[in-house]
C-alpha cells in the first residue's frame, strides 16, 4: 500500500508539472495595458445591428463583456467549457430553433470561447446569431 | 450467443452508463475505463465489445447525437482490444493502470481526430489544445483509480462469474 501511495504521489506531482507547463507555453496569453475594441452584435432576427467601441485594461474578452453584461445585454450558460455567450441584446439564442452566437476575431470564426479570447488592440469581436 | 450472454451484456453496458453518470458531475473523472478494463479482463473481449456498442449508443439516447459521440465506437473497442492484449500476458494493476493513464491522456487526440474529419484539421487541432487540462484530469484519474480499484473489482467479479455465469 505504501509503494502505491509513492507512485499516486509521484504521479499526481508530474501532472501538476504538465499542467504548469501547458498554462506557461501553451494556453492563450492576454496582453496587459490599454487597449481599444469594438463588440459588433448581428441580429437580423431582432433587427440587430450595433457597435460598441470600449477602452479596457482587460486580458481577455469575458472580463470585459462581464463589465459591460448590462449595456451589452449579454446571457452565459456555464458549460464543461466554461462559459458560453448564449444570449446578446437580451435575445436568448433558441436552441430549438438551432440558433447561437457565431463568434468571429477581425472576421475569422473564433476557435475558442470568450473566455479564451486574448484582447487585442483595435481588434473587432463579431456575435452574429446564426443557424448551426 | 445464448441468452444469459445478453443478459450479462445488458448489465455490464447499464453499469458502465451508470458509473458514468454518477460521475458526471466531476469533468473528466471516470470509473467507465476501470469498468471497461475489468469486464475485458474477465469476461473477455467479445463481450465487452458489444456492451461497449450498447453503451455507446445508449449515450446517443440520452445526450441526442453529436460527432464526437460516433468517437465512442471508436475508443472503447480500442480500448478493450489493448486490454484484451495484455491481459494475456499481463497481471499486475500496474499495467492496467497505465493503460488506463494513456488512455485518458491520449482521449482527447482520439477525439480531435474524429471531430477533423468533420470540421478540418484546425479545429481538430485547437478542440486538442484546450482539452488539454482535461485530458491530464483524465489521465491522472484513470491511473489512480485502476491502480486503487482493479484488483479487488477483479477479485470480486472472477467470484460472481464463477457463481452466477459459469453454471
Amino acid at each position: 500500500m505504501k509503494k502505491k501511495s509513492i507512485v499516486i504521489l509521484s504521479v499526481l506531482v508530474v501532472a501538476l508539472l504538465l499542467f504548469t507547463g501547458y498554462k506557461t507555453f501553451l494556453s492563450p496569453k492576454g496582453a496587459e495595458g490599454a487597449k481599444e475594441v469594438t463588440i459588433h452584435i448581428i441580429n437580423e432576427n431582432e433587427d440587430v445591428d450595433k457597435t460598441f467601441t470600449y477602452n479596457t485594461d482587460h486580458e481577455f474578452l469575458l472580463e470585459l463583456m462581464e463589465e459591460k453584461q448590462e449595456e451589452l445585454g449579454v446571457t452565459f450558460e456555464e458549460s464543461e467549457f466554461g462559459k458560453m455567450v448564449v444570449g446578446m441584446m437580451n435575445y436568448t439564442a433558441n436552441p430549438d430553433k438551432q440558433e447561437f452566437f457565431h463568434i468571429a476575431v477581425n472576421g475569422e470564426d473564433a476557435m475558442t470561447g470568450v473566455e479564451e479570447i486574448p484582447l487585442e488592440n483595435d481588434d473587432v469581436y463579431k456575435f452574429e446569431l446564426s443557424n448551426y | 450467443m445464448k441468452i444469459r450472454d445478453v443478459a450479462l451484456i445488458g448489465i455490464l453496458s447499464a453499469t458502465i452508463t451508470a458509473g458514468k453518470l454518477v460521475l458526471s458531475f466531476v469533468p473528466n473523472v471516470e470509473i467507465v475505463t476501470l469498468l471497461f478494463i475489468v469486464y475485458t479482463v474477465v469476461f473477455g473481449v467479445r463481450k465487452s465489445f458489444l456492451a461497449s456498442v450498447v453503451f455507446s449508443t445508449t449515450e446517443i439516447l440520452i445526450y441526442g447525437f453529436s460527432t464526437w459521440l460516433l468517437g465512442y465506437y471508436l475508443v472503447w473497442p480500442l480500448l478493450i482490444i489493448v486490454t484484451g492484449l495484455m491481459s494475456k500476458k499481463m497481471e499486475s494493476e500496474y499495467v492496467y493502470a497505465t493503460i488506463g493513464a494513456i488512455f485518458g491522456y491520449a482521449f482527447g487526440a482520439l477525439f480531435a481526430i474524429v471531430e477533423s474529419i468533420f470540421y478540418g484539421l484546425a479545429y481538430g487541432w485547437v478542440y486538442w489544445l484546450r482539452g488539454i487540462p482535461f485530458d491530464l484530469i483524465h489521465g491522472t484519474s484513470n491511473f489512480i483509480i485502476i491502480l486503487v480499484l482493479y484488483k479487488p473489482m477483479i477479485n470480486i467479479l472472477t467470484k460472481l462469474k464463477a457463481s452466477y455465469y459459469q453454471t
